[in-house]
């Protein structure tokens, strides 16, 4: 146990000096070995400070779990971050269960996603500055789930929003990349008004709780002394607590993108696909997941805030299914999808299963980083394009990548026993339909309907996904081969003349609107009838296949398979929940397992059907493609998000300009209005129109020098004979 | 060196008068000059700072000599962890101005002089312990400043520097009154007139200064306060800050927003804490009001205005409203937090105008209709650029961030205990300002940086030489340290910003007094009495004999009458 506190410093330490390494000899090398051995050689230099915390990692995780369960806990400090008389915040780590399993995730999924970009990102020109962003975003996100207390937290929760906010302006020279990332910024920032105000709140009452306890010097920031008090708080303090609760998961919910602070996570696509990966999709994303279990001591004891969370959840996870099908850009329909599982996770949280939300966490991060690496290896076999509608036939080209995007469709649509999705997805939504809790409270009422319509989202996942994959990979035309004038080129290439001809990545889907503002101009299209999709290289074919592994039995039976299951392969039933949360007991299920399986598998079924059916041997129709008919209304209105972002976002935006506008009008009118109006006025009864030309100032400045001279001359004598005086 | 803060005041004007005999055609040995004499100012500093002693509350390295002895006026310096910090930031940042000012190229001679002139004053300022000489020295660093607007200064810069004179001095007159009025009330109170800070604050904290005259207190409150808002600036007495900053040269704009705003908050701290504590429940809450309203207000007009430098000098007065607040919650965190948000305002506000400066010297436009795109041409400065943003959004790890956790920590206590009939709303608002500020500043940043370039001015644009990231680094290198060590700024202030609070929220005689040698800060906060055996030059080191006060940190909040 003596060596976790030393190891825990080697995880945090060795990205952020992989980050510096980067920052301050990356453009050097590659200027000095040439552009294709510096890249190569930059490119693992920061996969190591990834995958070296994961062996680490392992090691520790290894030792907590030789543990009894009441032992495995870790904390070590580097020093105090801030020392007051009234407030000590160290700067500490904490390995537990619950942040060595999210370190195993993100530096496990981390590394294999920097191998991937090594070959992905091999023709940028600013190579080193993305894997600087990286190696710093690993280094935060990891303070983000080990640290101690919730100022670390805190640091690593903006950390994580910054290296988002440079990751989705990578390519900056686009305006709307950089529109992009202001919109994740400030929607986070929101999100984070939330997070402070409910952790300043938390302190207060928990140090007006510990008043007779707390004694000078003492850290009370930090979980190991905060979290034990939250009954007393919530007993004492019922709605301010209730409120610091409520705050909290504001915060979860910009980094989490839940309704309605989800807008920004689609935008975010502007980023490099590596990056959406990694940090929108598997592990950023899920830092609101993480501060509910972290702080579900707090939450667990407010059935009030329990219902927000379970309402918010469902909201997300329905709509992020319904816009989804919507969507043409490859890229979007796993934003969307995305937005929809993490709506998954909420729904956990909120019905008190905080292990199944980390449970789909870790399949979630498997499954999804596997299908958004693939589409990225898709997007760049395809010279960079993005719309599904000029894809087609594609497993004939890259068997690889098909095979292991077909594991993934078939972990995320909820096909039973060998993948994992189905297994998380059934924890969650047998324990909120077998909710349990006070009888005729608020949350058992709504819980199990939360549970039911997770059951139909699990139906429209597996039928969007299905539409996903057929209009990439199955048979039929090769749409890209066929002429396209004035049909699917519209959103994706009309931009491409913004960019220099040195950029490679000219061709990434930005957004409608820099779309729709030059959709006059010509096309540029490096896709050609011509084009040969070719497989993808090693380093990037390897990631996918490990996690294509993981995203199997691996993940989903050995940590979380329930106990029919888990009997027959004599493992411990839901592994996952006993390691998080050793004092929880099974919870009797009203609605067996059996049951459970038969309809989540019918849903999976029934939506892939209609996927299938719908999309299977069809042609492409003239204009809006293949999904066009009875369902086009609703298409369409999905593709816009039923206009929320409009109402959100744009909305918003333009509120802000009409306030600041006046607030400006007010200020040079009114405000300096009234202090030049002085002026004149003063100006007129001294009847001295002139004296501002006439060097007032400076007249009147030269006898306040006079004078100041004089007296500090005169401290001068003085001080020279202070002796006699 | 005995009198090490008086060579520290007076050596910029030594310098000063020295340039006078250089020849102005040298232009290139005065610039060296004028940088020769702001790093011995800095170097006096450091030497001062290595004398200090973090464990008092008291005054120290104190030079006492009777000025004007039949009005009772001293010539009095002496230093506390409220000014340490200060002192030394002012310094720093003038080294930094002169050495950016290589880049003036007119009436070389007479900037330097007028900048070491200011130097000198704004030294004093922070330095004096008797009412009147601070007074002159607050006055006295209105002239240079002035005139540094009035000369070197943009377009509209007559306009500017006649409008920050008159409006900052008519406001100081004020204070003059007040001065002069409180210094009758000691007379009254002591038998003798004076002017020393220390007898005056000794006379309120024993209760016999106010005993007689409780109905003068809110009148000279209000005299003191309206100079020192006109200062910081607070809302609504701000609008002389853009107009001075956006016409002021570089180096003025950092000197005015990294030193000058500080007086006003230092103001606060100096003397309206310790000399009208009776006031101060009543007339906090419209202090908060005006500076959560400054905050707030502050961050929608910056991010309206077109002008890159004004959008910054807008920025300050949101960033000051975090000091107002912090030093007003009369909470441990929320002054301490003020306190520091005055050192990281400086830093990172007077970097953000030293880089204004630097892109103004390449492409002499303020305008962000003339930029974009200048991330690919100059990735070194963007690089600068982003760190020091970021310092100014309040990110963590950055030394904005600590001032504004603190400041806010500060508000929360109040809220959650209802003092000054204050409510929720202070800090939820306060906490938006936080959002609003990454709103502008992104912004800013998109409107620089990001973007193709459409300037054919910005085509041929050279990114920083060598000597520039030097100087801007050091900024960052503070700007760093600050955020993730803050305990090397904290710790020296903490025990005088402990007495100050003390003094503002305990009854007389229970309150420190800046006279009492045997009144010290423990090290929890405490007000205590001390054994009678301390070395003077070791004054941080005591034995406690009885607790005066307790620190009382940890408010209680109220607890709810469940239904």
């Amino acid at each position: 146990m003596e060596a976790v506190g030393t190891q825990m410093w080697w995880i945090l330490g060795l990205p952020l000096a992989g980050f510096l390494v980067q920052a301050v000899f990356g453009g050097l090398v590659v200027r000095t070995m040439g552009a294709k051995r510096g890249r190569t050689l930059m490119g693992w230099l920061a996969f190591f400070a990834v995958f070296v915390p994961f062996v680490l990692a392992v090691l520790v995780t290894r030792t907590l779990s030789s543990q009894p369960d009441e032992a495995r806990l870790v904390m070590t400090t580097l020093f105090d971050w801030i020392r007051l008389q009234s407030l000590v915040v160290p700067f500490e780590l904490r390995a537990d269960t619950l942040s060595m399993t999210m370190t195993l995730v993100v530096t496990g999924v981390g590394s294999l996603i920097h191998m991937y970009a090594i070959k992905y990102m091999g023709d940028e020109k600013d190579f080193p500055r993305f894997f600087t962003y990286l190696n710093l975003f690993i280094a935060f996100m990891l303070l983000l789930v080990l640290g101690n207390n919730l100022a670390m937290l805190f640091i690593g929760w903006e950390g994580v929003g910054l290296c988002s906010y440079l990751l989705i302006g990578f390519w900056y020279k686009d305006v709307a990349n950089a529109k992009a990332a202001n919109k994740a910024f400030i929607t986070n920032r929101i999100g984070d008004w939330g997070l402070t105000l409910g952790l300043f709140l938390l302190a207060v009452l928990v140090a007006g709780a510990m008043q007779d306890v707390i004694a000078h010097g003492e850290r009370w920031l930090s979980y190991d002394v905060l979290l034990p008090q939250m009954a007393v708080v919530v007993d004492r303090h019922p709605t301010l607590a209730f409120f610091a609760a409520l705050f909290l998961f504001i915060g979860a919910m910009g980094k989490s993108a839940q309704f309605p602070l989800y807008v920004w996570l689609p935008d975010a696509m502007a980023g490099p696909t590596p990056v959406s990966a990694l940090i929108h999709a598997a592990t950023m994303v899920t830092a609101g997941v993480f501060l509910l279990n972290r702080m579900s001591p707090l939450f667990e004891l407010l059935p009030g805030v329990q219902v927000i969370v379970v309402v918010i959840g469902t909201v997300t996870a329905l709509l992020g299914a319904l816009i989804a099908f919507g969507q043409t850009d490859i890229k979007k329909v796993l934003a969307y999808s995305t937005v929809s599982q993490l709506g998954y996770m909420f729904i956990a949280c909120g019905v008190g299963a905080y292990w199944a939300g980390i449970f789909h966490v870790v399949t979630h991060a498997f499954f999804k980083a596997l299908l958004f690496l693939g589409a990225g290896a898709v997007i760049y076999t395809m010279a960079h394009e993005q719309d599904m509608r000029n894809y087609g036939n594609l497993r004939k080209y890259i068997p690889k990548t098909f095979g292991t995007m077909f594991v993934a469709w078939a972990a995320i649509a909820g096909i039973p026993f060998l993948f994992a999705g189905a297994y998380s997805k059934e924890a969650i939504l047998g324990a909120a339909v077998n909710f349990h809790g006070e009888e005729g409270s608020l949350i058992a009422q709504i819980a199990p309907y939360a549970g039911w319509i997770g059951f139909g989202v699990a139906m429209l996942t597996a039928a969007y996904m299905t539409r996903m994959m057929m209009l990439t990979f199955a048979a039929g035309e090769e749409r890209w081969r066929l002429a396209h004038e004035g049909a699917h080129v519209e959103q994706h290439h009309a931009h491409a003349h913004m960019h220099t001809h040195d950029d490679p990545h000219g061709f990434f889907y930005t957004d409608d609107e820099m779309a729709s503002q030059h959709e006059e101009h010509e096309h540029h299209h490096a896709l050609s009838a011509e084009h040969e999709p070719k497989e993808v290289p090693w380093e990037m074919w390897l990631p996918l296949v490990v996690l294509a592994i993981g995203a199997t039995l691996v993940s989903g039976l050995f940590l979380g398979a329930p106990a029919e299951i888990a009997s027959v392969f004599g493992l411990a039933p839901h592994a996952l929940q006993h390691w998080l949360y050793p004092a929880a007991g099974e919870t009797p299920h009203a609605i067996g397992f059996g049951m459970l399986l038969s309809i989540g598998t019918a849903a999976a079924i029934f939506g892939i059907a209609y996927g299938y059916f719908t999309y299977h041997g069809k042609k492409l129709g003239e204009n809006e493609g293949m999904d066009e008919g009875k369902w086009s209304g609703f298409r369409r209105a999905a593709k816009n998000q039923f206009g929320l972002d409009a109402v959100f976002s744009d909305g918003l935006v333009r509120l802000g300009g009409v306030v600041g506008a006046v607030a400006s009008w007010f200020d040079k009118w009114v405000v300096d209005g009234l202090v030049n109006l002085t002026g004149i006025v003063t100006r007129g009864f001294a009847g001295t129109g002139k004296w501002v030309q006439t060097g007032y100032v400076r007249s009147y400045a030269l006898l306040m020098e006079i004078g100041v001279a004089g007296v500090l001359i005169y401290a001068v004598y003085l001080w020279m004979n202070r002796g006699v005086e | 060196m005995d009198n090490v803060l008086s060579w520290l005041v007076f050596m910029p004007l030594v310098f000063a008068v020295a340039l006078m005999f250089l020849p102005e055609a040298q232009a290139k040995a005065v610039k060296v000059f004028g940088l020769i004499g702001s790093l011995a100012t800095f170097g006096v500093s450091l030497y001062a700072l290595s004398l200090f002693q973090s464990g008092t509350y008291h005054f120290q390295l104190v030079e006492s000599v009777p000025w004007v002895p039949d009005l009772g006026i001293t010539y009095k310096l002496g230093m506390d962890g409220i000014s340490v910090w200060l002192v030394v930031l002012t310094t720093f940042l003038m080294v930094i101005c002169s050495w950016f000012s290589f880049y003036i190229d007119k009436r070389v001679k007479s900037y330097f002089v007028y900048m070491l002139v200011l130097e000198t004053a704004m030294l004093g300022v922070f330095l004096s312990l008797d009412l009147v000489l601070f007074y002159t020295f607050f006055e006295a660093s209105l002239v240079p400043m002035a005139l540094l607007i009035y000369k070197w200064g943009g377009d509209n810069r007559k306009y500017a520097a006649t409008k920050f004179f008159i409006y900052t001095f008519a406001a100081s007159i004020f204070m003059l009154i007040g001065i002069v009025w409180l210094s009758n009330l000691a007379l009254q109170a002591t038998g003798s007139r004076t002017f020393d800070l220390l007898v005056i604050q000794s006379a309120v904290a024993d209760g016999s200064l106010w005993a007689g005259a409780m109905q003068a207190q809110p009148v000279i409150f209000w005299l003191f306060t309206i100079a020192l808002m006109v200062k910081c600036p607070m809302f609504p007495f701000h609008t002389w800050l853009p107009d001075a900053h956006t016409e002021a040269p570089t180096a003025g704009s950092v000197i005015l927003a990294g030193v000058l705003l500080k007086m006003g908050t230092y103001g606060f701290l100096r003397f309206v804490l310790p000399l009208f504590p009776d006031v101060l429940p009543d007339q906090i809450p419209v202090l908060m009001v005006l500076a959560v309203v400054g905050i707030v207000y502050g961050a929608i007009v910056a991010a309206m205005q077109p002008d890159l430098k004004r959008l910054v000098a807008y920025s300050s007065v949101a960033h000051m409203g975090f000091v107002v607040i912090g030093v007003f919650s009369l909470t441990h965190n929320g002054l301490m937090g003020g306190s520091y948000q005055q050192l990281s305002h400086g830093i990172s506000t007077g970097a953000l105008f030293l880089l204004v400066g630097l892109l103004y010297e390449r492409i002499h436009t303020r305008m962000f209709k003339d930029m974009g795109g200048l991330k690919a041409k100059m990735p070194v400065f963007a690089a600068i650029f982003l760190i020091i943003m970021l310092s100014s959004v309040g990110l963590p790890g950055l030394n904005g961030f600590i001032g504004e956790f603190l400041a806010l920590f500060g508000a929360f206590e109040v809220a959650a205990t209802g003092q000054f009939g204050l409510g929720w709303w202070l800090p939820l608002l306060a906490g938006a300002g936080v959002v609003l500020a990454a709103v502008y500043l992104l912004w800013m940043f998109q409107k620089v940086f990001y973007g193709p370039v459409t300037n054919p001015v910005l085509e041929r644009i050279k990114d920083l030489k060598a000597w520039e990231v030097a100087m801007c680094s050091t900024l960052v290198l503070f700007a760093v340290w600050g955020g993730l060590y803050p305990a090397t700024f904290l710790t020296p202030m903490e025990k005088s910003i402990a007495a100050a609070r003390q003094m503002a929220i305990n009854e007389p005689g229970k309150r420190p007094s800046w006279t009492d040698p045997t009144l010290e800060i423990g090290e929890n906060g405490d007000l205590v009495r001390v054994q009678e055996d301390r070395e003077p030059l070791d004054m941080g080191r005591f034995t406690v004999a009885s607790t005066v006060s307790p620190a009382n940190h940890h408010a209680v909040v109220p607890t709810e009458v469940s239904p």
